[in-house]
């Protein structure tokens, strides 16, 4: 198979710079910076700028890994599936890391008292099974060997999974009660609809850790490819 | 050869086949009354309500499918048929051909799983009508997703095992909303009728059956070819 | 925990208000002790801890196939600096 050589030059070392200056920026603003005060969330509300980009890099990383798998079905190129591949396992390291800053979240600020981890809700949900499906997508990659069929089935079951998932956008809220703003009765942003001054940090910080996901991302392809690369010999 | 002859010649094939050795009739049939009896005697003499009744009987049925529907093109791999078929239809004619088999052998197992809950569990039910629907339009939707991913896993070096994995993630949508209207038609005395309450969830479960066979459909050709 | 079985009374914010707007009177106890302290501000710390151990641990991972991968390089037959040495 052709493996076609990745040199990532200057202007992707700058990229990373920026990315690296970007993200401290962001959280250093993101723990200085004064928040308007809510009853129950008080300082916690900051979470938001941390938990909720995790949300928008696993979509990152789930858009990137459909996109390169009807690619790959186009064209079969080791390049692509590798990046199906890699975007997968990146977007499920902040799907994981979201699912567990939301319990924690949740947990020491509505939860209080309760001593619940787990509310079954809708966002909390569909990254549950967003999850599962990547896992899924892993296990059956390991189960072929040979890499051109492993390549073309794994992304058919990518793909099948994406032309699902809009379902558990529409059926889990229907089902389930939700913390989350945009859900009825949500008592968590509401009332303030993001004010103003929170917005100033929260747009660069879903930009940052979107950022965040693309550097890891490449890397580990670049890796992948390597590794290829040395096995062709 | 026009298209729905050969997607019906497929058709007839598998139903010829498994009427001469009934291995997944038999098999889905066994599936559904042991796990029937087990949960008949796990919950033992008590009643159980309508939601509890139906999440059980959705269990069940998609465990059932998961468990009985991977074998449709499995068995085409171990007889050696799939070149022959590969050569004389086009792949969305095979498709057609295994779907409308999975749906007969799901609705199949719906009614008996359902008539068999009702009958164990001395569930009463108020709406006939819609419980029928749901279980058909859940057969839709649980056949279409199956087939597709039994096509995948004949492909796997590892049949078994994978299938649920790969389809309980994808069966979420369905087995919620399936679970909702079933629940709602074994309630006595709900407020609105039972069809009015359940008319988005019914488009859902058509619409989720449409996409999901569209998709396999448009994916289908990339399983099947080499 | 009960669903709703219509979605008309899901829009009944009274359902939410007695599941999320409950203060506590009980004094907290083992970690929300810690947890709540100084407005909640450790929540953040948390929060910001765990993305950081979780990228951590990814750079960690990638730090040994890379390592791996070095270990292949030198172990491949030398091709290129033959007549360099």
């Amino acid at each position: 198979m052709n493996t076609t050589r990745t040199r990532y030059g200057t202007g992707y070392r700058f990229l990373t710079i920026g990315i690296a200056g970007w993200m401290t920026v962001v959280i250093v603003a993101g723990l200085v910076l004064s928040i308007p005060r809510l009853n129950i969330l008080e300082e916690s509300a900051r979470n938001l700028y941390f938990h909720v980009p995790m949300w928008f890099a696993l979509m990152a990383g789930m858009i990137v890994s459909a996109v390169y798998s009807a690619r790959y079905l186009m064209k079969p190129t080791l390049e692509r599936d590798v990046r199906a591949e890699q975007a997968a396992l990146v977007a499920m390291l902040f799907g994981v890391l979201g699912l567990i800053t939301g319990m924690v979240w949740a947990r020491f600020t509505w939860y209080v008292g309760t001593g619940k981890w787990w509310n079954f809700d809708p966002k909390q949900s569909m990254t549950a099974v967003q999850l599962m499906v990547f896992a899924a997508y892993f296990v059956l990659r390991s189960s072929i060997d040979e890499p051109r069929k492993r390549g073309r089935i794994a992304a058919v079951y990518n793909l099948f999974a994406v032309a699902i998932a809009p379902f558990l956008l529409y059926v889990l809220p229907r089902q389930l009660e939700s913390l989350h703003p945009g859900g009825e009765g949500s008592p968590a942003f509401s009332q303030t609809d993001l004010a103003p001054e929170m917005r100033m940090v929260f747009y660069p910080a879903v930009i940052g850790f979107i950022a965040l996901f693309w550097w890891i991302y490449t890397q580990r392809v670049r890796l992948r490819l390597a590794e290829e690369r040395l096995a062709d010999g | 050869m026009d298209w729905l002859h050969g997607a019906w010649a497929v058709f007839q094939k598998d139903l010829r086949l498994e009427l001469r050795t009934r291995y997944a009739i038999n098999a889905l049939l066994l599936f559904v009354v042991s796990s029937l009896l087990l949960v008949a005697f796990a919950i033992g003499t008590g009643q159980v309500g309508e939601r509890v009744a139906s999440a059980l009987l959705w269990v069940v049925i998609v465990f059932a499918g998961a468990v009985g529907l991977g074998r449709a093109f499995v068995a085409e791999e171990e007889r050696g048929t799939v070149l022959l078929l590969q050569l004389h239809l086009r792949p969305s004619m095979v498709y057609a051909g295994k779907l409308l088999f999975n749906v007969l052998l799901v609705g199949a197992m719906n009614a008996i799983a359902a008539v068999g809950f009702v009958l164990v569990l001395g569930l009463e039910v108020e709406a006939v009508g819609l419980l029928a629907a749901t279980l058909a339009l859940g057969a839709l939707g649980l056949a279409g997703a199956m087939t597709l991913l039994s096509a995948i896993i004949a492909r796997a070096a590892s049949g078994g095992p994978l299938l649920p994995v790969l389809a309980f993630p994808l069966l979420i949508p369905l087995l919620l909303t399936v679970v909702r209207v079933t629940q709602r038609a074994l309630l006595l005395g709900a407020s609105a009728g039972p069809w009015d309450a359940s008319a988005g969830d019914l488009v859902t479960l058509g619409a989720y059956a449409g996409v999901v066979i569209t998709a396999s459909v448009l994916l289908f050709d990339y399983v099947w070819n080499d | 925990m009960q669903a709703p079985i219509t979605p008309t009374d899901s829009t009944d914010a009274a359902v939410y208000d007695s599941v999320w707007a409950a203060i506590p009177d009980a004094p907290p106890v083992g970690l929300e002790t810690v947890m709540l302290q100084q407005d909640k501000l450790y929540v953040v710390l948390a929060v910001v801890l765990i993305i950081w151990f979780g990228v951590l641990f990814f750079l960690f991972r990638t730090d040994r196939r890379l390592a791996q991968l070095e270990d292949d390089l030198d172990a491949r037959p030398e091709r290129e600096d033959t007549f360099g040495a």
